[in-house]
């Protein structure tokens, strides 16, 4: 099997038997860990696979060839709000249940996680962390111990009913749709790549944060990066990912020896002053 | 200021689950307002946690783990404010200002971690090829036991060596600041590996333009974020703590910023860029149907699939 990298469907395309309710919720308990392995590299990647053994395990069955497929392509680069995660799993869980092209639950993968981030932090950090922490801290300071105990009872009653809810509902959701969608997968499939694409173009640009050093400047006080953001903005980020992918699929680098280059390029970058 | 074992020891332990509590279990016990009064009990003086540690929240209330950017850590800066605060019988404000050595370390460290377990990630890599499923699982684990052990050994560094260790971490911070920034970089440019191999994977020849499509949209929003809204992350924790700490502060927060600026133009972009892709991605889905049934109405058959 040395086409196992490009393989695109799994052997056993027989829909495996529902999700049983005991199943969701161990993933919802071990979603609370999803940044447990967090990296540079691919974030929330393992942290991910991680919470969602339990149903691979259901699905694929132990020691098939279908488990490592599944947790392979799981352990790409994923990142989204630790709080809403469960929608995601909920989903993809639905689709692997349905044995779906790996194509279409990567592409359905990349497309889910990037919004809630923005959704995740509106609800959590900048409006139930201010509300109940703030209560919290007035009964703190006059010295009452109901002030951790009431901040910390708000938050993870929500907490908890969010992560719940969403794992339930979205694998409710993923499942109907499914039925709908197999008629037309193989256009399914191309219309979920391209969203997913226009949503990894939006992430480079998004989560790219590498500059040059304000220091770097012309003589009149230009910096070098106010150049670059005058011809195209994000430049950077952009020609790094663009370099990464041709060394990876033209010169044949793996992750980890981009990963050491870019060790090396930060520090020297920085030893001389670039960055 | 003088501790006993035990104390020590339940303060190690405790700084050994809140540490991984920032970023997992409950996400909540970490907060400075619940661990004060934790630390609080375990000095023996549950007041004084109580008023300094909800004191140290309502000052980080403007500085959260916001879009995945690492400040000045609040964990370990809350611990060794409440130690301060009773060991040597300071002023809040002037335990919060030595706490700030160890905030800043406490960056560092997760920096570190974050960085060491970039390649990592090829050994996961290994275990999904093998069908290891135990080995994911113990991963996860591991790496979260070293960042509890990280922190819990620099809390105990400071509770028995005090004040005098919070200056001998300030100079040890300051001793090569380009190997902290450096790494901070290359972190920040980390991402861009995971990125590739999706695009390596998922994009074909004819998706490029929808590639750079996402980018601009991406780019042009961002830039509109962010000159309506500056710095949300650091700038709640800079403006109130700092002041003790600011000389100390900044080259940290300078590299914070530099992997950190993505929290900021974060906010509902993303969403807005996806109902766009959903769109485009509907109009090729129905497009795709539409041609479909037209070419299986002149073939005749509706099972070739091509």
């Amino acid at each position: 099997m040395a086409s196992k990298q490009i393989q695109t469907t799994y052997n056993n395309l027989t829909p495996a038997a529902a999700l049983d309710k005991k199943t969701l919720n161990k993933m919802v308990w071990r979603s609370l860990n999803l940044q447990g392995s967090f990296n540079y590299e691919r974030m929330q990647a393992n942290g991910w696979l991680y919470g969602i053994l339990p149903g691979l395990l259901a699905i694929h069955g132990e020691d098939s060839d279908d488990l490592k497929l599944s947790m392979a392509h799981n352990l790409e680069f994923f990142n989204t709000h630790p709080f809403l995660v469960t929608f995601v799993m909920g989903i993809i869980l639905s689709l692997e249940q349905q044995k779906t092209d790996i194509n279409t639950i990567r592409a359905v993968r990349v497309a889910a996680m990037g919004p809630l981030g923005g959704i995740g932090d509106a609800i959590f950090w900048f409006t139930l962390v201010p509300i109940a922490a703030g209560i919290g801290s007035n009964m703190a300071i006059q010295g009452n111990i109901m002030g951790p105990i009431m901040f910390l009872l708000i938050f993870n009653v929500v907490q908890f009913a969010v992560r719940f809810f969403l794992m339930h509902w979205s694998y409710s959701l993923g499942t109907k749709a499914i039925e709908v969608l197999t008629a037309n997968a193989k256009e399914f499939t191309h219309a979920a790549s391209l969203l997913g694409v226009f949503i990894v173009g939006a992430l480079t640009s998004n989560y790219g944060g590498t500059t040059l050093s304000a220091n770097l400047a012309l003589e009149n006080g230009t910096t070098i990066q106010s150049i670059l953001d005058g011809v195209l903005p994000k430049m950077i980020p952009l020609g790094l990912t663009l370099g990464l992918y041709f060394l990876m699929k033209k010169k044949g680098w793996t992750p980890i020896m981009c990963i050491g280059a870019l060790l090396v390029l930060g520090l020297l970058g920085a030893l001389v002053g670039i960055f | 200021m003088s501790f006993n074992a035990i104390q020590i020891i339940l303060v190690f332990a405790w700084v050994f689950i809140i540490a991984i509590d920032q970023f997992d279990f409950l996400e909540s016990l970490y907060q400075p307002i619940v661990t004060g009064a934790v630390i609080g009990a375990i000095l023996g003086d549950l007041k004084t946690g109580l008023v300094v540690g909800g004191t140290y929240q309502l000052m980080t209330i403007g500085n959260m783990p916001v879009g995945g950017a690492q400040p000045p850590n609040a964990v370990i800066g809350g611990v060794m404010a409440v130690v301060f605060a009773i060991g040597s019988k300071l002023e809040t404000g002037a335990a919060v200002g030595l706490a700030v050595p160890f905030a800043l370390i406490g960056q560092y460290m997760v920096t570190l971690l974050f960085t060491v377990m970039s390649p990592m990630m090829s050994v996961a890599d290994k275990m999904a090829e093998k069908g290891d499923h135990k080995g994911i699982v113990r991963l996860n684990w591991l790496a979260m036991a070293a960042l509890g052990l990280l922190f819990a050994v620099v809390c105990t560094l400071g509770m028995i060596g005090g004040e005098a260790m919070g200056k001998t971490l300030e100079s040890l911070s300051k001793a090569q600041p380009w190997i902290m920034s450096g790494l901070s970089v290359a972190g920040g440019m980390m991402r861009f590996v995971g990125f590739a191999t999706l695009l390596r994977i998922m994009l074909s020849n004819d998706q490029w333009g929808i590639y750079f499509a996402g980018f601009s949209l991406a780019t042009i929003i961002g830039y509109v974020a962010d000159l309506t809204s500056i710095v949300l992350t650091n700038a709640g924790f800079t403006n109130t703590i700092l002041d003790k700490g600011e000389t100390i502060i900044n080259h940290g927060i300078e590299a914070t910023e530099r992997v950190g600026s993505i929290a900021n133009v974060s906010g509902s972009a993303l969403l807005l860029i996806a109902f766009i892709g959903i769109a485009l991605a509907l109009n090729d889905f129905q497009t795709n149907v539409a041609l479909k049934k037209a070419g299986s109405n002149e073939n005749g058959g509706d099972d070739d699939g091509i």
